[in-house]
């Protein structure tokens, strides 16, 4: 919850300075999130028997539930109010259509599928009698989602790069 | 007030509030069917309202931009 309060404050105070500051924080808390899951944790869940992934679940899914949606929403939101600040959201530029682009594939990959599996998780975990096999089988889901998406997220950095230095 | 940026809340959030109503009915029958305890039930509506929550936040920046 404090991104998007934080958020609130940058505009209410009209600091272009706070709203880069809560873009690039957001942004690259999501990037390394995505980036540690899918190329570090992704090696030692594949390693482990399903019993143990489904420990690491329900440890795992309750703490990313919250934190990554509101990582991400702040993060794209925060950059759209920066661009316009900044006088750089104009729809015939390439780079804001490809920043535009990349955004659109994270948001269906992010609120499309990986919050659905966590919801998922969770109600599974909730069940009289879990299905280990469905619940190792949708963590792997989103941690390869997130590994897809981490190769995005270095993309976008790519052009929010050249948007901040032409 | 940035009217673009208001739709575009809106639209996600509605776009989010569809999936979790495909969830949450997913869960009730689940429920209905002995297999999900009421905690389950429980659980959705929280995660629900924390997720509004955030778009309620991120709907107030659209006035302050």
């Amino acid at each position: 919850m404090i991104p998007p309060v934080v958020l609130v404050l940058g505009l209410a105070m009209k600091s272009l300075y706070v709203l880069d500051y809560v873009h690039v924080l957001t942004g690259a808390s999501w990037t390394g999130f995505d980036l540690y899951t899918g190329l570090v944790l992704s090696r030692v869940l594949r390693s482990l028997e399903i019993p143990a992934r489904v420990e690491v679940a329900k440890r795992l899914t309750p703490t990313t539930f919250f934190i990554i949606p509101s990582l991400a929403a702040v993060a794209i939101t925060s950059g759209i109010y920066l661009a316009q600040a900044m006088g750089k959201f104009n729809l015939a530029d390439p780079w804001i259509l490809a920043a535009g682009a990349i955004v659109v594939v994270l948001t269906v990959q992010g609120f499309g599928v990986f919050l659905p599996n966590g919801v998922r998780i969770f109600l599974e975990l909730a069940k009289v009698k879990p299905d280990p096999g469905l619940i190792s089988k949708l963590t792997m889901r989103n941690v390869r989602l997130a590994a897809s998406q981490a190769v995005f997220q270095v993309l976008i950095i790519l052009v929010m790069a050249h948007l901040a230095v032409y | 007030m940035n009217t673009s940026a208001l739709v575009a809340i809106l639209v996600f959030a509605a776009a989010l509030l569809s999936v979790f109503g495909v969830l949450y009915r997913m869960a009730t029958r689940s429920h209905a069917r002995g297999e999900l305890g009421y905690d389950g039930i429980v659980i959705l509506r929280w995660a629900l309202l924390g997720q509004l929550a955030i778009f309620a936040i991120l709907t107030l920046t659209a006035f302050l931009s």
